[in-house]
């Protein structure tokens, strides 16, 4: 006869089945093992960029196989440091999204040292020797819809706006870039960014926020990246923008090859294949600006104005930059 | 010769319980230590020096301090007023009252600001505005907001399985007004449940960050976890990473100053000896006015709290972009059709995967802790599951892909490993504050009486602890289901979760594809809480005598 607790048998015994339910959780990733080989790429690259540019390549290196680690930088930062430290970086190829971050990673012998043969096409300031720019941001002003129109940067911190959104550049390499860009031109410098405060800029986020704020309302106008700006005002949004003078900040985004995969014929022909021509065309139509001259990109008007970061100066100088840039804004 | 084989089964518990701590806590934290000592000992002084440090500091545990002496007696009254039968649709308030933790704590940031900021929901329709939405002020709201359904499920489970209502009635009849008996019989044996409400919002409030991040970073409100994410993003350089990582070891150093000596000194006294069967028939409250009010209060708290910030999420997903007016003619189902696909599906698969292997894992994990701290060899585990709790996700992260990161970097188990490491307390301490409702000779006394220890265990001790660990699992659930900073770190190749979903939407400026991402995921978490609480009242009816859960649930009313 069975005693009080012989009714409960069923749950017990799928309790003790609860550890197989785990099994399945150690054969993620790592278990690899396709036909032909395989690398690892990290990126900060939008997703909507990156997907197609792997289906491109897989395409033309058949069994080949492009295995991903996508993340914002910041995440992107910790998970290279974290591998440092638990036996080398598993990434064949990284792609970042600013040339300060992947300096940081050649400074630690981590990338670099090995460039394409198309990366000669690329215009010298989108590279160094050891990365080689392939998509650009370029920071541009937005204003609402019925707010005047400014024509060039210093217009943003005159009385024609009540409020002037900003990102945080200690979040966003791109506004890192612009504060660079700006604390380095005579006529702005960081009094620039004071007259914006003092004028009633809020600091926000990321660009993206900094489009939403003024799209909503919240701000007469903003500085932002173009694409974020493109996407919101043909989504409909009240929004105008311009490409103010001297010129929209230029930020690009570095790909690089991982010195330990000095060797790896694959991760150099996926970097290849992403400076070359076909995959600065796909760059472009997932609706990110190549850096490839002649690949019709996202738009840009006519004579647009476009200036370029001194990135070396803003690497020696980012700590006192920001700390200064801390004194105006707060944080 | 079963006294001793019952000591030698205790310390192989023991034994057990501690490796696993080691393994999931100590480890990795000592990692994390070891990182900090030989890279970053000769800038110590720096990084503790840097401006903006002390500020930081100062804020967040200022923020700590206020949000858990609100949240806490809020949570406390809230769980107090729907104990009452004169409460009309009870019921719906008690799940009700959990909507908040089920709202992504990144969604609730951002629907605030939608709701209540300059151009949002009530400027546009009413033109009221509260500037303040933007800064300390309105990071301490949403906060509060956070925790008030955790303080309240903590001290409703406490009801549950602790109050006594013969006692109480006792105390009345013996002339007691009911300000008295809650103040000298209620309060007093809710006691750990609203300690362990207090030290889990303190806790969390240390290691939040997309709150703070959404809305006080704007208004220059910084706290730690926000000056870590800064040093992580600008981090490529060695010695920004191991400021990150020191400035989380200080953290860690903070809630250890506060938590271990409040387990240490505090947890043993508050506990009491109960006497076998302490059971009585609910206390039947009489009718009045008192149970609209409440139901009045609750509507307004939440229909602020949470159904406002959540209607702007909604206009926000079914317009076609920023600045749009939302009127029915430009509704549109575009922004769900985006992030509705297949792709996402299987992430959200594994998430569920993930959180329920986690969630009951950790029920199992939590409850062994509750039952060990009450031994000497035991006390000090109650703190140590605490500290990973404190550590920001991020953090955390690291630490264990730089402890096991080189066996099983990328996998499912990694992240599995993370969640049990960070959501250890949020088990724990629900079961801790309910566990002594087990009278202690019960247990002997049904192995006196034959039964085998497991036997034991389900008909004596799992009954009346049914709503702490039903609790626990679901908070862990919940969280682990909803969990973004950690899965998307270490998620590999084959392993994008929910998190990597979330993360793409929002990078790519959609702000329309985000609010509907999030509105799904808001609806996600209904899913299971919804059968629960079908189940709950099924357990509650007259039809199931035998529910022991059920039962104390109805005796906390």
């Amino acid at each position: 006869m069975p005693g009080p607790g012989f009714a409960c048998h069923g749950r017990w015994r799928l309790l003790t089945l609860l550890p197989l339910t785990l099994l399945p959780l150690g054969c993620g990733a790592g278990s690899g093992g396709g036909e032909g080989e395989e690398i690892t790429l990290y990126t900060c690259v939008s997703d909507e960029t990156i997907q197609p540019i792997i289906s491109g390549f897989e395409s033309d290196n058949d069994g080949s196989e492009v295995k991903l680690f996508r993340a914002p930088t910041g995440d992107l930062n910790a998970r290279v440091a974290g591998d440092v430290r638990s036996g080398g970086l598993k990434a064949d190829v990284i792609w970042g999204c600013d040339p300060l971050t992947m300096q940081g990673y050649v400074d630690q012998d981590l990338v670099g040292g090995w460039s394409p043969e198309g990366a000669a096409d690329i215009p010298e300031q989108f590279r160094t020797d050891d990365y080689v720019g392939v998509a650009v941001l370029y920071m541009v002003a937005v204003y609402q819809d019925g707010a005047p129109a400014p024509s060039s940067w210093s217009d943003l911190a005159g009385t024609d706006y009540d409020s002037v959104a900003v990102s945080d550049p200690n979040v966003a390499a791109s506004a890192l870039g612009a504060l660079g860009y700006f604390s380095q031109e005579p006529d702005y410098g960081l009094d620039f960014y004071s007259t914006l405060e003092e004028q009633g800029a809020q600091q926000v986020g990321t660009p993206d926020e900094v489009t939403a704020g003024v799209a909503q309302g919240a701000y007469d106008a903003g500085i932002t990246i173009a694409n974020s700006a493109y996407l919101a005002k043909d989504s409909g949004s009240p929004i105008d923008i311009v490409w103010p003078e001297p010129g929209a900040i230029a930020i690009y985004g570095p790909i690089a090859l991982a010195t330990d995969s000095a060797d790896s014929t694959l991760a150099k022909d996926f970097i290849s294949y992403v400076v070359s021509e076909a995959g600065q065309q796909v760059v472009a139509e997932a609706g990110s600006y190549p850096t490839l001259p002649g690949v019709e990109g996202p738009e840009i008007p006519a004579d647009a104005p476009v200036v370029y970061p001194d990135w070396p100066k803003i690497d020696a100088t980012k700590d006192s930059l920001l700390s200064d840039y801390q004194q105006i804004f707060g944080g | 010769m079963q006294a001793r084989s019952t000591d030698l089964g205790r310390r192989a518990a023991v034994l057990a319980v501690g490796t696993v701590i080691f393994l999931l806590v100590v480890l990795p934290v000592f990692r994390l230590g070891y990182v900090v000592w030989t890279e970053g000992s000769t800038q110590l002084d720096e990084v503790l020096g840097r401006p903006g440090l002390g500020e930081a500091v100062l804020n967040t545990v200022l923020l700590a301090v206020a949000v858990t002496v609100t949240a806490v007696p809020l949570g406390t009254l809230v769980a107090l007023g729907l104990r009452r039968a004169d409460v009309p649709g009870r019921g719906w308030w008690r799940f009700a009252m959990l909507l908040p933790v089920l709202v992504p704590q990144f969604v609730l940031g951002y629907s605030w600001t939608q709701a209540y900021g300059r151009a949002g929901f009530t400027d546009t329709i009413l033109g009221l505005v509260w500037p303040s939405v933007l800064g300390p002020w309105g990071v301490w709201a949403v906060l509060v907001v956070n925790t008030v359904p955790l303080t309240y499920l903590f001290v409703a489970v406490g009801l549950a399985t602790r109050a006594e209502p013969n006692l109480e009635r006792a105390a009345r009849a013996s002339g007691g007004d009911p300000a008295s008996v809650l103040r000298h019989v209620t309060l007093p044996l809710l006691r750990p449940s609203i300690a362990a409400a207090s030290v889990l919002s303190f806790v969390l409030t240390m290691e939040s960050f997309a709150i703070p991040q959404v809305m006080g970073t704007p208004a220059g409100f910084t706290t730690v976890t926000t000056t870590i994410y800064r040093d992580l993003s600008l981090g490529s350089d060695p010695l920004s990473f191991v400021e990150a990582l020191t400035l989380a070891l200080l953290l860690v150093a903070l809630t250890v100053l506060v938590v271990i000596p409040a387990d240490l000194w505090l947890g043993p006294r508050l506990r009491v000896t109960r006497v076998a069967n302490p059971e009585g028939a609910p206390i039947v409250t009489p009718r009045g006015a008192a149970g609209r009010w409440i139901a009045a209060g609750l509507g307004g708290y939440l229909l602020l709290g949470v159904v406002l910030p959540l209607i702007a999420l909604v206009t926000a997903a079914i317009t076609p972009a920023v600045g749009v007016s939302p009127s029915p003619g430009n509704w549109t189902l575009d922004n769900f059709r985006f992030v509705v696909n297949a792709r996402n599906a299987e992430a959200l698969g594994r998430s569920a995967l993930l959180a329920f292997a986690a969630a009951g894992l950790l029920t199992v994990l939590g409850g062994a802790v509750a039952v060990l701290e009450r031994r000497r060899a035991g006390r000090v585990m109650a703190s140590l599951v605490t500290v990973t709790l404190v550590l920001p996700g991020s953090t955390l992260a690291v630490a264990l892909l730089i402890t096991y990161g080189r066996w099983i970097g990328g996998t499912l188990t990694l992240i599995l490993l993370a969640y049990l490491a960070k959501l250890w307390a949020f088990a724990h301490r629900p079961i801790s504050g309910a566990l002594d409702r087990l009278a202690a000779g019960e247990m002997q006394a049904a192995r006196a009486s034959g039964a085998k220890a497991l036997t034991a265990v389900r008909t004596v001790a799992l009954r009346p602890l049914a709503p702490a660990l039903l609790g626990a699992w679901l908070i862990c659930f919940v969280t682990a289901l909803h969990e973004v900073t950690m899965s998307s770190l270490l998620y590999g190749p084959d392993s994008d979760t929910l998190a990597v979903v979330v993360l793409n939407s929002k990078e790519l400026g959609r702000i329309g594809a985000t609010a509907a991402l999030s509105v799904l995921l808001t609806l996600v978490m209904l899913l299971p809480a919804l059968p629960l609480w079908v189940l709950i009242r099924r357990l509650q009816s007259p039809r199931h005598p035998r529910a022991g859960g059920a039962r104390s649930l109805a005796h906390a009313r």
